[in-house]
């Protein structure tokens, strides 16, 4: 994590800001080449935080950053707001059940101001944040700076950027909205991170990243419905949508390739009849971006999709309802695809976090040789009992154990901001349609 | 998906870093290299979406073509690729743009810095440049100096260099070449390359060496006896004679090439996976390195140059008949040499290096020979126990074998030797990428680690300098030995390892 900013931003009032941006870029900075970068416009909701500490739960200030002591607290917190142990930190229902606790701790506010240095070492010429507070009513704040990264080796041709903050209630920053435009460089690339629920705020979700911005989102963090469908919709525009849940998804599908990298092993990927996720929790996106990327990959069409009643009730979180489909394969011959929730004691940080995944391919009688083949791929923390269980004695067992990423979602937004993509990955492209309609409606 | 030659659920998934917008300048765009290497590389680095959408290539010549030509000229020589690529050869191409440029004239290059502005922002690269030269040796020193004067490697940060091999003829060269280059720009804009290093199999001996911790136990003096390195060619001089008479095998292989395989082979682990790291361990144990005898250095090195060969059928002309070679030509096209490394890990182990064209076999290989057991409690069904084999196979059928006794079926105790073989093929079944793909990358996105630094590129001509002042100044101290094309060197290289009792092994 750095300070973005050595000095503490200038409060200004809205109606001054572009004219002291102005100025700052004319007088103060007129010796600096301002970055040839992008513009960084960040929906920083941070209620998680905000609740933890408003109610007396965590310490201050407020960064927008998710520190292990923030993450252990939520954690502490999540059988005393009556959700399943299998509720993740950063599931939306916990920072909203905390909301619930009395309290009124106060802190300095200091999102903006601070970001992962894997970030800063982009130079954005501007980072906008918007920051939403728990007082609906709040009138808006702007707080504007500047920065000039020293250069490690002290030479010149220092790029400089700048900050602007917008704070205040849901309806002030609607009204604030009209200072954002502006504010956004046409001739430099600009990223929207949408660093919340995909729930929220949909009207500000609009304006601030039409199609021609490229948009980053976490499809963990919503209703799976809306999740998917922005996915889908965003893709559909042709806009450049990047998804923190699917590049989680990385070590997974790495993983899985891995068992069928050497040639022998190829041909049990024609002949898979069944495949099986578990998940963590109730929300299933993240499993059901992994099947549709297999499916996608192995050319199977779908035919169906439909609920699978849970196992029984339970504050576990083991009774949520799974989803079944049928996939047909070129071949014409049927895979069945299942994904269950599974209850586990320490639940990632993000909701729908994978805990296995189980491929059968059954090689027909007569046809290529060798028996059965099951892989089986089971998280680092968890077991893979449900998915070990039921006769594949007589299978060739591939099992496999996928490593957890050792990335933070600023990391991998780092990667995203240094690489300039301005296109959807095409395997999402490809997956994100076909885990919206496995989803039954 | 009727098809399964290729992991379908590998398409796309390569975890690789991210390249920043960049504008990549190629000097020497109409040679051989851009058309044949470069442009394919960067292609193939965009048809796998590890190229930022602000992105562009500027070629540089003498020639007066225009951005048209040069795509043109790009297609008609990328046809086969591009046949299977249309859509992405159009959105790649846009991004390629020709500025004629000649780095001895001052106005040209400042022409071109005005250019680079306005590709900077037609393309949004954010004043990112990497500059390649791919010209002629002569201009590696005095083009990096019009760069400089130019202004364009003032930005430490944003600008880089790639100078092709050979970065110098000899110690000397090398060091002056290295004060101009090191004037005009930081280190760590300078990246001196060597394709080999790029090969995916090249890379592997550190992996293996330093991933495992099998190996690096038995990885020294108690337990390796000797080592040997080879690079073996099929092919003759072909085109490239005018060159190669003033260079031959021991600047055009050994000493890049040879030298960085024995450099990965032998160099201590760093403390971490970084560039100076690296780069540290690689300087250090090439000083450490030198000729098995210096002081006569005729008695440690043999050089040798193809004759006729082939059958009646298909007759191999010799390297002196060849289209542009001396018809009395002393430059040899073979070399083999035993070279020591003083320090504690490899103290008294011989390394054998050969490399040779127009041998029977390519192949590019490191032998790791093992000392043999103590006591021989078993009969050996071949007479005598082989020692201990580890085969690093650089090219072709890459991939690692270990050669180990075991026990030969029957109701006796004899052994007989086995191989234990990893496959690139057999294992991961997809082609790995050209050398340039994986080093241009590495170039774009600042990271040195595949590149010589000074003191690696100094210390590797200083360990021939003896040969290399020898076959200067006493030339038939070091004769160069006729050998039949296609078959395994002279004789006398033969007789370099015959003298310690070993012989090289056939691959």
């Amino acid at each position: 994590m750095a300070q973005l900013t050595l000095q503490a931003p200038t409060a200004l009032p809205p109606e001054e800001l572009g004219g002291y941006l102005e100025q700052l870029w004319q007088h103060d900075l007129e010796h600096s080449a301002g970055a040839a970068t992008f513009s960084l416009v960040v929906w920083e909701g941070s209620w998680l935080e905000q609740q933890l500490v408003r109610s007396g739960r965590a310490d201050g200030p407020i960064t927008g950053l998710l520190s292990p002591e923030l993450l252990e607290a939520a954690r502490a917190e999540v059988a005393g707001c009556g959700l399943p142990i299998s509720t993740a930190p950063m599931d939306p229902r916990l920072a909203w059940a905390l909301g619930k606790l009395p309290g009124s701790h106060h802190t300095e506010d200091l999102r903006g101001q601070f970001v992962e240095s894997a970030i800063s070492a982009h130079m954005p010429r501007r980072l906008i944040t918007l920051a939403p507070t728990l007082d609906a009513a709040q009138p808006l704040e702007t707080l504007v700076a500047a920065y000039c990264p020293l250069p490690e080796d002290g030479g010149a041709g220092a790029a400089c950027g700048d900050v602007v903050v917008l704070r205040g209630g849901m309806g002030s920053l609607q009204q604030g909205l009209d200072l954002v435009q502006p504010l956004i460089h046409h001739e430099l690339p600009c990223w929207v991170w949408w660093n919340s629920s995909l729930d929220e705020a949909p009207e500000m979700l609009e304006a601030l990243a039409p199609p021609t911005r490229r948009l980053v989102v976490d499809s963990s963090l919503g209703s799976p419905r809306r999740c998917l469908d922005i996915l889908v919709d965003r893709i559909d525009a042709g806009q450049a949508i990047n998804d923190l849940n699917w590049l989680r998804l990385r070590s997974w599908r790495e993983s899985l390739a891995m068992v069928f990298d050497p040639p022998a092993r190829r041909d049990a990927l024609a002949h898979v009849v069944q495949l099986d996720i578990d998940v963590e929790g109730d929300h299933p996106v993240k499993g059901l971006l992994l099947a549709a990327w297999i499916a996608d990959r192995l050319g199977w069409h779908l035919v169906n999709s439909y609920t699978v009643p849970g196992n029984g009730g339970g504050s576990n979180g083991g009774g949520s309802n799974g989803i079944g489909a049928e996939f047909e394969r070129s071949d014409g011959q049927t895979v069945q695809f299942r994904l269950m929730p599974v209850p586990v004691g320490v639940p990632k940080t993000h909701p729908g976090a994978l805990v296995g995944l189980r491929l059968i391919c059954q090689r027909p009688a007569g046809g290529s040789p060798g028996a059965p083949l099951c892989v089986i791929l089971c998280s680092e923390s968890g077991g893979c009992m449900r998915l070990e269980s039921g006769g594949m004695a007589s299978m060739e067992l591939a099992e496999e154990v996928v490593p957890l990423p050792n990335e933070s979602e600023e990391m991998e937004l780092a990667r995203l901001l240094g690489g300039g993509h301005d296109s959807t990955n095409p395997l999402l492209a490809a997956a994100a349609p076909i885990a919206a309609k496995l989803l039954p409606s | 998906m009727s098809s399964m030659l290729t992991n379908p659920l590998r398409v796309g998934l390569r975890q690789e870093r991210v390249i920043a917008p960049q504008c990549l300048v190629i000097f020497g765009a109409s040679g051989d290299l851009t058309h044949r290497k470069l442009v394919p590389a960067l292609f193939e680095l965009f048809r796998q979406r590890r190229l930022p959408s602000e992105f562009a290539v500027v070629g540089c010549a003498r020639r007066p073509w225009s951005d048209d030509d040069f795509r043109a000229r790009m297609a008609e020589a990328l046809a086969d690729t591009i046949a299977e690529h249309k859509h992405a050869w159009e959105r790649f191409s846009q991004g390629l743009f020709y500025e004629p440029a000649d780095l001895s004239d001052t106005s040209t290059i400042a022409k071109l810095g005005e250019r680079l502005d306005a590709i900077d922002r037609q393309r949004a690269t954010r004043g990112n440049r990497t500059f390649y030269l791919s010209v002629s040796p002569t201009f590696y020193g005095s083009g990096t100096r019009a760069l400089a004067n130019a202004g364009l490697l003032a930005d430490a940060d944003r600008s880089r260099v790639v100078i092709e091999k050979p970065f110098g003829r000899d110690y000397g060269s090398a060091q002056e070449l290295n004060r101009i280059v090191q004037a005009c720009a930081k280190e760590k804009q300078i990246f001196r390359i060597d394709h080999y290093l790029g090969k995916e199999t090249v890379q592997n001996i550190l992996v293996l060496r330093f991933a495992n911790t099998i190996f690096e136990p038995i990885w020294n003096r108690n337990y390796i006896a000797n080592v040997q390195i080879t690079a073996a060619e099929t092919v003759g001089v072909e085109e490239r004679a005018g060159y190669y008479e003033s260079s031959g095998a021991l600047r055009d292989m050994v000493q890049n090439h040879l030298t960085q395989m024995l450099a990965l082979t032998t160099m201590e682990a760093p403390g971490r996976f970084d560039p100076e790291a690296m780069r540290n361990e690689k300087a250090k144990v090439l000083q450490a390195a030198h000729l098995a005898n210096e002081e006569e250095p005729w008695k440690c090195c043999v050089r040798g140059q193809y004759g006729t060969g082939g059958s009646k059928a298909n007759p191999i002309a010799g390297y002196r008949q060849e289209p542009g070679v001396n018809p009395n030509s002393t430059t040899e096209t073979y070399v083999a040499m035993k070279l020591f490394i003083n320090n504690w890990r490899w103290q008294g182990v011989p390394f054998y290096l050969r490399t040779g064209k127009r041998l029977p076999k390519r192949v590019s290989e490191v032998v790791l020979t093992f000392r043999e057991a103590p006591v021989h409690l078993f009969d050996a069904a071949g007479g005598a126990p082989t020692a201990n084999q580890l085969i690093l196979r650089i090219q072709p059928d890459e991939g690692a074998e270990f050669r180990f006794e075991v026990k030969a079926p029957g109701s006796g105790m004899r052994s007989r030797p086995v191989d234990m073989a990893f496959s690139y093929d057999e294992s991961f079944g997809e082609p790995s990428d050209e050398g340039y793909v994986r080093l241009l990358a590495d170039a774009m996105l600042g990271d040195p680690t595949l590149y010589t630094r000074n003191d690696e590129v100094e210390a590797a001509w200083r360990l021939y300098t003896p040969l290399l002042e020898l076959i200067e100044d006493a030339p038939w101290q070091l004769p160069v030995h006729p050998y039949e094309a296609r078959t395994w060197g002279p004789a006398a290289a033969d007789a370099l390892l015959a003298d310690d009792g070993l012989g090289w092994r056939r691959p």
